[in-house]
């Protein structure tokens, strides 16, 4: 039962990561292969804030806020950039960000990681206990989908997806197309930052480990797989792999499987981007509209 | 040592990284020049380079250092065209989200392919260290004289092939414009996957020097990728001069940004240039093409 709620708890944070990768690369086409970073923004600033003893509601706040903000000061050089070229310069960032992790000691710990994050309290509520922590990420997840769902159907998704199809007749019709992108890009950061909040109050445990590329490829992974630029996509995504994810992990496996099965399921990851894109690059879900092979 | 011979052998640590950051972003912006999408793959072949020469040397071939190199430089040659033809070939012609996706799909086989391989441990090729020779008070190792030798042999290569060869010029051509070439009568597939062969080779000699003097991983591609890209950026994208001195400029910032800032930030350095670049030049016009 405890495993049932634990692969649930995580299938919705790993919606909402999925879901705000999903208004960038799936509704803009923007190719963000450093979301992981925004993910660990918001699981660091909530984690130093509460730690540091500030409410939950704070450290909420703040990690949503700097996520957004690290989102907009990135977009403004990155978004300066086409297709393939945004995407390394994505890549970079979420590379850096690890970096600093890693080297400022003073404030995240580096290596060492931070223990013994608060498990969060709202409204006099202590969500300790796993039933309440999946009520908790479940709210969330259902607010992220109600919101992005009408931000995407609203004039403005509208208006990026004529950026995403065709940027050019998009400037014609009066759309300043660099805006709309650093917008997407922002909404998208904020919601990583969200589910990285939840994260960490969840593992009660964060370092930098937690936030490599790895985390940004099984995302990718999710939002292409189950549908890129649909509603749906990104949650049948997230029940499939992370049900496949969490369960290999509790496979008793003897020891020296371990070494091998981490890599091997990288590799399983990737070769299933590759397919997808081979053969069926819209995903499960397919975008209503969308021409195929797009 | 004195400060100025300090700074010298800096300046020469940089060039040094310069070298081997040129090979890369070389074979990096070769293939877009052809194929007109950034492979993220690179890194891979980059890394798997160091790795095969690190199989050849190891059980149970057991070849020296000079005949190793011969079968792994063979061997990525032939990783870059099973790329090609298992991968790109067949979405030829799709979107780039879609090639993007799929190279990075394949970026992350591969790395973790080699960490399954053999593990994710920082290796050497357990060569023996030898004492580094003395110049006019700098220091120099013996790996490092043969990446400057190996990347001047590589540049004079490049040239002779690109610039005097029937096979360097469709190539080129194919790089200015797909379509055009292909009603020229070039066989345009022939010069793919010569473009191919030499990226993987240019990137698997650039990862066994870099390997050689430092020591490989299986991470060593990722990080290499991106300092590489920052490289092409600043040559103009396609461009193989360009990439060469790309690749010094981001050696040399890298080498002498440490004296200022902590070394843990030795690899932001490459990143920071892009942005300031991005900063400056305002709408960087990619790969300029007439198709």
């Amino acid at each position: 039962m405890d495993l049932l709620l634990h692969l649930a708890i995580v299938i919705a944070i790993y919606a909402i990561f999925a879901l705000s990768l999903n208004v960038e690369v799936g509704y803009t086409g923007l190719f963000n292969f450093g979301h992981v970073a925004f993910f660990a923004i918001g699981a660091y600033t909530s984690a130093l804030l509460t730690l540091a003893g500030a409410p939950f509601s704070l450290g909420l706040l703040a990690g949503l806020a700097a996520a957004g903000l690290c989102g907009y000061l990135l977009s403004i050089p990155a978004l300066k950039l086409q297709g393939d070229y945004f995407g390394i310069a994505t890549l970079g960032f979420g590379e850096i960000l690890r970096m600093i992790v890693n080297n400022e000691v003073w404030l995240t710990k580096g290596p060492m990681g931070l223990p013994g994050i608060p498990r969060p309290d709202l409204f006099g509520v202590v969500f300790d206990t796993l039933p309440a922590y999946l009520a908790l990420s479940g709210v969330f997840a259902l607010v992220t989908f109600a919101i992005l769902a009408f931000v995407v159907l609203s004039p403005f998704g509208r208006a990026l997806k004529a950026v995403r199809d065709d940027e050019t007749a998009a400037e014609i019709l009066g759309k300043n197309a660099f805006r709309f992108k650093i917008k997407s890009f922002v909404i998208g950061s904020v919601f990583a930052g969200l589910a990285g909040v939840l994260w960490a109050h969840y593992t009660t445990f964060i370092g930098p480990g937690d936030f490599t590329l790895t985390e940004t490829i099984l995302v990718l992974l999710i939002v292409v797989m189950g549908g890129k630029g649909t509603f749906l996509g990104p949650v049948v995504g997230a029940v499939a792999l992370i049900f496949f994810q969490e369960s290999v992990r509790f496979l008793r496996l003897p020891p020296e499987w371990t070494r091998l099965l981490g890599p091997l399921q990288q590799m399983v990851f990737g070769l299933l981007l590759v397919v997808l894109m081979v053969f069926r690059p819209e995903g499960i879900i397919r975008e209503k509209g969308g021409r195929r092979g797009d | 040592m004195d400060s100025i011979s300090y700074y010298l052998q800096t300046v020469l640590n940089g060039i040094l990284a310069g070298c081997i950051y040129a090979l890369f972003a070389m074979g990096l912006t070769l293939i877009y020049g052809v194929l007109n999408f950034v492979n993220f793959a690179h890194g891979e072949l980059i890394m798997w380079g160091a790795y095969f020469l690190f199989l050849f040397m190891g059980e149970p071939f057991g070849l020296p250092l000079y005949a190793a190199i011969f079968p792994a430089l063979a061997l990525t040659g032939c990783l870059g065209l099973a790329m090609d033809y298992s991968v790109f070939r067949p979405i030829r012609r799709a979107n780039r989200l879609t090639l993007l996706i799929a190279a990075m799909g394949l970026s992350v086989f591969l790395r973790n392919a080699a960490q399954f391989f053999w593990g994710a441990e920082v290796r050497t090729y357990g060569l023996e260290v030898t004492a580094g020779m003395r110049f006019f008070g700098l220091y120099i190792t013996a790996p490092q004289m043969a990446i400057i030798a190996v990347t001047l042999l590589c540049v004079a290569a490049v040239y002779l092939l690109f610039f005097k060869s029937r096979l360097g010029k469709s190539m080129r051509a194919l790089s200015d414009n797909l379509d055009l070439a292909r009603i020229s009568g070039i066989d345009t597939k022939r010069a793919i996957l010569a473009a191919w062969v030499i990226s993987a080779v240019l990137a698997a000699v650039g990862g066994i020097l870099l390997a050689l003097d430092t020591n490989l991983s299986p991470e060593m591609g990722v990080i290499n990728l991106i300092k590489a890209f920052a490289a092409t950026l600043i040559g103009g994208v396609g461009n193989l001069w360009g990439a060469l001195l790309g690749g010094m400029l981001i050696g040399l910032a890298e080498n002498l940004g440490v004296l200022f800032i902590s070394p843990g930030y030795k690899d932001a350095v490459a990143f920071v240039i892009m942005v300031i670049i991005l900063l400056a030049r305002p709408y960087v016009i990619i790969g300029e093409r007439s198709d």
